[in-house]
């Protein structure tokens, strides 16, 4: 319950930090929200009005301890550009980011994993020399350009799968793997090293030597210690993911968070941005307290 | 130098020729969806407001939701459209009206003499800020004289009015709709036009459907009534591959601004039809900051064009899709100094580097050029992405200037820190184009008073906007074109811009689409377009 708790505490310290952090760096940049809210034929004198209107005008303490209490009631702002509450054009985009993220995540693990335990089990085999060679184009190509290769072999040459869009299932096919399959090579990575560490460990040559099968080995003793560092690992690419949205959901011209971000800092549309700062920080801080959590399930001397 | 008339006899050949060339008709198959992937790729927030808009990828959207008072032909001539006739008063600042009748907007309201006063009067109004305000030039009032007549007055001549009519930047807006929406209008847009607008998810999607009681077509349409499709789907697309994906794989039905590789091949597959068209308006030129030093000095300016070989920027990146340009103006615009200034300059690198040596610019130590600790280095600013592969256009820009001893960099900024800087001076170089139906978008591109904020020329030259205004009231065609031809040579040999190349929009469509085509001023049109027929 302490370990919960003292988790607990510091995943809001981190989500008020990332909160005030982007807060003050926002308004440091450069570009007036007034004279965007204005178009571009507005006087300044217009923008001036409006930057009263919308409050930008007055000190930053002042501002920030407002914006403050405001979150402090549940009100996260109202879109300068647009006028309607962030929240709700937050909770519009969620969906289909959650979507890519949730399937790229399930990509990434089945195919991360299982190619990572085959090649630390053929270790200097061919079936590992085949994984490691494939892994090392999904690490080093980018994303996007392994998004181009599946458009045009699934869409343009094949015409089973649609290039863009983010309504129907079949249209989350391909962002997904593209997304996913980049992580699932640095994971992969992971799990061959971490598989190998915990069989080249003595108690795995004593479990052999009490004539255990290779099976149980495995599953029972070596991928319970081998994971953990894994599961970690894991917390790192999720924020990954959501940062890697932005050029996928642009790519396959997805709705999303990634471009509402994209959208909000053109405009400078502070409310939003921090909506979604908010709104991400506390997804990514929730998962990996689940994530810490998970350790004290499958190791137990973790909770101590 | 050709009069207006004898300019648009040389245009009407052309376009006939063009028109001749497009399959026969067959009876449209009512019904069904048209999906657009296009290119809106700096625009993350949509403009559905007519008269606050002036960027072209949601103009060619605007064109299907509202209507213009008169409709430019391919010819370059007008004719009627919601307006059924025009008289000009002799002293050229009373322009009256005979209205269409039974023309109502998509909110049910009724299109009348109050209507068009109403949208005159917003635009003129200098507290509603709108971007078509310099379009109206001296408009001082309108008068109603009946429900279908209407006068138009204006404190001076202004000739460039009624070819601004016809652009989607002063199209019919629902005055009941704009005083009911106030500023998300354009938000939520109501027209006159063949489709209504019906939803949209900002910087994603734009659906339009049909508008039954459409009645009131063009007088050049296509065809009359409503249109064939139910509805109408644009999708912003803004990686080019993808849209060109979508298009082939059959998930739109069209895709606009293919990249030049895949010209040829939508060309010639069967399966597709290609469009396209140059836009009239300003060609695409890079502009250099002449407030700034060392841009303020001419010979730093020439020193920089010469270091230049603009055939081979526009052959490699467009590879023969688009034309190089020359002048200011486009050269299917009245009044385009194109064919005079064609060849006027030719690329020196040598003659630059004797120029720059002679000011005091001398190689630093990576072959940049430094005088007084400063760098030759100029800072491009950019809001538009790669957009009809500008960006590459600029890289190789800057690779020939480095040849000698200049140095460019691209300041990549989202649209609201660009608006900010160009305010502000802090860039170097810019890339300007603006579509326009009318010469005079020079004088509000280069005469400092007129200026739009978003534009990034700088040129403050007495003679430039001297020949500039009085164009703007001269109502003899040779006079105005002389003056249009002077003030482009003097744009050119000034060096205040450098023409690129010349604007030509294009739009791939599956074969089974048709009835679309592109207006006189490169727009799509909606209104005739059916998938398949019956």
């Amino acid at each position: 319950m302490a370990f919960l708790l003292r988790r607990l505490g510091s995943a809001v310290f981190v989500v008020f930090g990332a909160m005030t952090l982007v807060f003050f760096v926002l308004y440091m940049l450069p570009g007036n929200p007034a004279a965007l809210v204005a178009g571009p034929g507005a006087s300044p004198a217009m923008i001036a009005t409006i930057q009263a209107q919308l409050g930008t005008n007055r000190p930053l303490p002042q501002q920030y301890v407002d914006y403050l209490w405001r979150l402090a009631h549940g009100d996260l702002g109202t879109s300068f550009a647009t006028n309607d509450p962030v929240l709700a054009r937050i909770w519009a985009q969620c969906p289909a980011t959650l979507e890519l993220t949730f399937c790229s995540c399930a990509i990434a693990v089945v195919l991360g994993v299982s190619l990572g335990i085959v090649s630390a089990i053929c270790e200097n085999r061919w079936p590992d020399r085949l994984i490691q060679t494939i892994v090392l184009f999904l690490v080093a190509m980018p994303s996007f350009w392994i998004g181009i290769l599946l458009i045009l072999l699934f869409s343009v040459l094949l015409h089973w799968l649609p290039a863009m869009g983010s309504a129907t299932l079949a249209q989350l096919v391909l962002p997904s793997a593209c997304l996913g399959l980049n992580v699932s090579g640095q994971l992969e990575r992971m799990v061959r090293g971490s598989v190998l560490d915990v069989l080249h460990e003595p108690f795995v040559a004593t479990l052999r030597g009490k004539g255990l099968q290779e099976f149980p080995i495995l599953f029972r003793h070596v991928l319970r210690n081998a994971l953990i560092p894994v599961i970690t690992l894991f917390g790192v690419l999720i924020g990954q993911l959501l940062s890697g949205a932005v050029v996928i959901e642009t790519l396959f011209a997805r709705q999303g968070l990634g471009r509402l971000v994209v959208d909000a800092l053109s405009l400078r549309d502070i409310p939003v941005l921090q909506g979604v700062v908010l709104f991400v920080s506390v997804f990514y801080v929730l998962l990996n307290l689940l994530i810490d959590l998970s350790y004290a399930w499958i190791d137990r001397r973790v909770r101590t | 130098m050709p009069t207006r008339r004898q300019f648009n006899t040389l245009l009407a050949g052309a376009s006939m020729a063009a028109a001749a060339g497009s399959r026969a008709a067959a009876t449209p198959k009512p019904g069904g969806d048209l999906a657009i992937a296009y290119d809106g790729a700096a625009i993350t927030f949509f403009l559905l407001d007519a008269h606050n808009c002036r960027i072209a990828p949601q103009a060619r959207i605007l064109r299907s939701i509202y209507d213009n008072l008169v409709v430019l032909r391919d010819d370059q001539t007008l004719a009627p459209w919601l307006a059924t006739s025009w008289e000009i008063s002799s002293d050229r600042r009373q322009y009256t009206f005979t209205l269409r009748q039974g023309v109502v907007f998509h909110d049910g309201t009724t299109f009348d003499a109050a209507a068009v006063k109403a949208n005159f009067d917003r635009i003129l109004d200098p507290a509603n800020a709108l971007a078509s305000l310099p379009e109206i030039g001296p408009f001082s009032g309108a008068t109603v004289l009946s429900p279908t007549q209407v006068r138009l007055e204006f404190s001076a001549p202004f000739e460039p009015f009624l070819y601004n009519l016809s652009s989607t930047n002063l199209a019919m807006v629902s005055p009941a709709a704009v005083a009911k929406y106030g500023k998300s209008f354009s938000q939520n847009p109501v027209g006159t036009g063949p489709f209504k607008f019906v939803s949209l998810v900002p910087g994603h999607e734009i659906r339009l459907a049909k508008n039954p009681d459409y009645q009131w077509a063009p007088a050049n349409a296509a065809h009359s009534g409503p249109a064939y499709l139910d509805t109408l789907t644009f999708t912003n697309v803004p990686e080019q591959l993808t849209r060109v994906a979508a298009l082939q794989s059959g998930q739109v039905q069209g895709a606009d601004l293919i990249p030049s590789q895949n010209i040829a091949q939508f060309k010639t597959d069967p399966d597709f039809q290609f469009l396209q068209k140059n836009l009239p308006g300003t060609n695409f030129a890079m502009a250099l900051n002449v407030d700034k030093a060392p841009w303020n000095d001419f010979d730093v300016r020439n020193a920089v064009r010469l270091s230049l070989n603009i055939d081979e920027i526009v052959r490699v990146i467009y590879l023969g899709t688009i034309e190089r340009a020359w002048s200011p103006l486009s050269p299917n615009l009245f009044g385009s100094a194109e064919p005079d200034l064609r060849g006027s300059w030719k690329p020196d690198p040598a003659q630059a580097r004797a120029i720059l040596d002679s000011k005091g610019w001398v190689p630093g130590g990576d072959g940049i050029r430094v005088k007084n600790g400063q760098r030759l280095a100029i800072s491009f600013i950019d809001a538009n992405g790669n957009r009809e592969q500008r960006l590459d256009v600029i890289h190789l820009v800057r690779r020939q200037l480095n040849e000698t001893g200049i140095d460019l960099a691209v300041d990549s900024e989202a649209f609201g820190t660009f608006f900010t800087k160009i305010a502000h001076d802090e860039f170097d170089a810019v890339g300007v184009s603006q579509y326009a139906p009318d010469p005079d978008v020079l004088r509000y591109s280069f005469v400092p008073q007129f200026r739009a904020p978003y534009d990034g020329t700088r040129a403050n030259d007495p003679l430039l906007n001297q020949w500039l205004i009085a164009a703007a009231a001269e109502g003899d065609p040779v006079q105005r074109a002389k003056l249009y031809a002077q003030a482009q040579t003097r744009i050119v040999n000034q060096v205040y811009a450098i023409p690129i190349y010349i604007e030509r929009y294009n739009l791939a469509l599956a074969t089974s689409t048709r009835g679309v085509a592109l207006d006189a001023h490169g727009f799509p049109v909606y209104h005739a377009a059916a998938i398949g027929s019956a």
